[in-house]
């Protein structure tokens, strides 16, 4: 190599130096917005997982509702409205919507080599899949706050009800909602991840996903109290992450024990019900997670399969 | 713009600021006995070994299934050798294959990009998992859109695009951080013509600025236009490595055929023995064919002034005359053996080429 080429290398030293210095906070972030500003650009995704579930809220009101009162009084008390008893079961539907067709932005990764390319770049593999794991979480958030107010909304129509009887446990309580609408729909991530990973395949991974998700909701204490609702239902209902995610954020919105499968005391109140319900989510969210990141790790590992 | 370009496509110096490479040569890639073997058993690379000098182009060829991909990936760091080694500018793929990453750029056969995003959106992205620092990011984004001349459409988002268009976008991603070896796998497949040329223009130019560049390939046309140096790849293993000339000159004769204005039986016999009777052309073979005669030699001008001497001094006409010279296909086909199939396998392939256009 000639001398004036080295001197043109040495003010570029500083340049690669920089390069390799990325930490995981900034390829997370990397990873964070161009999901985010991807997702932003196919606002249909977003329009059509938030408006399945209003279109189903408003119609399971009207209907069911006309004839869930007598169910509805003998599971959880005369004074609530079928509305208030229905909003953690759409929100629910519209954070499973949403985490059920997470392994789609995989698949598409796959196929147009997008993950091969950032598997060669020096980014971290670990960041760069949280990262759009977050932006799901971002959208599935504003979803469920939507929802929240669309339920109040109705309610507020129907009987001119105030939001302290809507949320029973007020902000401390909406928080808790969302936390637990972000572990529920972490199972379902997971769950559509390893779909994806498995088939690699976009229209399987959409397939799989409405085919298991749609049964799954009746198969749960989601829209009637589980008691009036045939055995059968009520056994698959244990094994049901929706039942779990339902029944704690009704919990926290109408401040009391609601849990349908198990009768639990020892925590007093609503937490009969939240904390074995978020234990039972959890474990579902680690074992179905553990799975997910063993695949992902084998399709991203440099020895020959 | 000249200077921004060559600024853009410039070398930059992996070697000079980390740990102390392995190997100390001016050599891109070095791959020594390289063997992959799948878990399945399948062995896709069966001992390739490849010298690539810096600023050197090279094509690797082979047809479907021969074990281009794999071999690839390979040297990128997708997939670590089942033995033998490969080192790229100096770094082990194995033992330092975060130091190979950030020296190389990778464009896969798929399409890479984006599509959702707009081309200076996409380089942004690249910019940033580069770690390129932010106050140069905008100066090398408007140079690679420059260079893949895509400042026009700099905005709209790249799933208007046509192919070529995408692709010479992926193209522009591949380059942000500088790197100084690039590979390229199947580059072209899939897109028109035009596209294509276009595309060879940016690689002959990305090249010309001291890139190494390393070229898979099922077109020899290709091979043959932009490649110094071609190493072919059949069965996972090399089966002939030169200069494109140089395969030729093994394999290859030129044919000059030349048509007779009145091609009588008795006409072409005596010119035919004319033409063998020529000391110059010893090394040749002379054939009748309907409508005059083809001399097969390894040198076609020198072949073409004896025959024109001959036919003039014979007050022999001449209708018309053509001088083929052998193309890579014909080198190809002789290398890998069973000629049928493998020539209606490139119809296929060109078949495939010519109905690849639409934009996906």
């Amino acid at each position: 190599m000639s001398p004036e080429i080295e001197g043109d290398e040495v003010s570029e030293r500083s340049v690669t130096q920089k390069s390799s210095g990325n930490n995981a906070v900034v390829d997370l972030r990397i990873s964070f917005k161009r999901w985010l500003v991807k997702t932003s650009r196919n606002p249909y995704v977003t329009f059509t997982s938030l408006v399945q579930p209003v279109i189903f809220f408003v119609l399971m009101a009207e209907v069911l509702g006309a004839v869930a009162a007598g169910a509805l009084t003998q599971a959880v008390g005369g004074n609530i409205h079928y509305v208030t008893y229905l909003t953690p079961a759409i929100m629910i539907q519209s954070a499973l919507a949403a985490a059920a067709v997470s392994g789609i932005g995989l698949v598409d990764d796959m196929e147009t080599g997008m993950f091969d390319k950032t598997l060669i770049s020096p980014m971290g593999r670990g960041a760069m899949f949280v990262g759009k794991l977050l932006s799901e979480l971002v959208r599935i958030i504003i979803q469920t706050l939507v929802i929240l107010a669309l339920g109040f909304g109705l309610l507020w129509m129907k009987t001119g009800g105030s939001i302290g009887s809507y949320i029973q446990t007020g902000l401390a309580g909406m928080l808790g909602i969302i936390a637990v609408t972000v572990i529920f729909a972490g199972v379902f991530m997971a769950y559509s991840n390893i779909v994806a990973l498995v088939t690699r395949d976009r229209e399987a991974t959409i397939m799989i996903a409405n085919l298991l998700t749609f049964p799954l909701l009746f198969i749960s204490s989601a829209f009637v109290p589980l008691d009036v609702l045939p055995n059968w239902i009520q056994t698959l209902a244990i094994v049901n992450p929706i039942t779990y995610g339902v029944d704690a954020i009704r919990a926290l919105m109408l401040g009391q024990d609601v849990f349908s499968v198990f009768e639990i005391t020892v925590f007093g109140g609503l937490w009969n019900t939240v904390v074995p319900a978020v234990a039972v989510l959890i474990g579902f969210l680690l074992v179905l997670g553990s799975v997910a990141v063993h695949l992902l790790n084998n399709a991203s590992k440099t020895e020959v399969q | 713009m000249t200077g921004n370009l060559q600024m853009a496509v410039q070398q930059s110096s992996p070697r000079t600021n980390r740990t102390v490479p392995t190997q100390e040569n001016d050599l891109a890639i070095d791959a020594d006995n390289v063997h992959v073997t799948y878990d399945d058993g399948t062995e896709a690379v069966r001992g390739v070994s490849l010298d690539v000098a810096e600023g050197e182009f090279l094509g690797f060829l082979g047809p479907n299934g021969a074990g281009k991909t794999t071999t690839i990936r390979t040297l990128v760091t997708l997939l670590y050798p089942t033995e033998g080694s490969v080192s790229i500018n100096g770094y082990d793929t194995t033992t330092e294959p975060q130091a190979v990453r950030e020296s190389i750029g990778y464009m896969a056969q798929e399409t890479s990009i984006d599509l959702e995003l707009t081309p200076r959106e996409n380089l942004r992205i690249a910019c940033e998992m580069y770690g390129v620092p932010s106050d140069e990011r905008n100066e090398r984004i408007e140079t690679l859109l420059d260079l893949v001349d895509l400042h026009d459409v700099a905005d709209k988002r790249a799933e208007t695009f046509s192919g070529g268009m995408q692709k010479r976008l992926d193209t522009a991603t591949v380059l942000v951080h500088r790197p100084p070896v690039v590979f390229l796998d199947e580059p072209t497949t899939g897109l028109d013509p035009e596209a294509r040329l276009r595309v060879w223009d940016y690689f002959e130019k990305i090249n010309s600025r001291g890139t190494t560049v390393f070229l898979t390939t099922q077109y020899l046309e290709e091979a043959d236009r932009l490649c110094d140096r071609v190493a072919v790849l059949e069965d996972g293993q090399i089966i002939a490595e030169g200069t494109p000339e140089s395969l030729k000159d093994t394999v290859g004769r030129d044919t000059l055929t030349v048509a007779f204005e009145q091609p009588t039986d008795r006409q072409k016999r005596r010119v035919i023995e004319a033409v063998r009777a020529v000391q110059t052309l010893d090394d040749a073979t002379v054939e009748s064919t309907p409508s005059g005669l083809a001399v097969h030699a390894p040198d076609v001008t020198r072949a073409a002034t004896s025959v024109f001497e001959v036919l003039t001094d014979a007050d022999v006409a001449i209708s018309a005359f053509d001088v083929d010279s052998p193309t890579l296909d014909d080198i190809f086909l002789s290398l890998t053996g069973d000629d049928e199939s493998a020539a209606v396998e490139s119809e296929i392939d060109s078949t495939r080429a010519a109905t690849q256009e639409v934009p996906r």
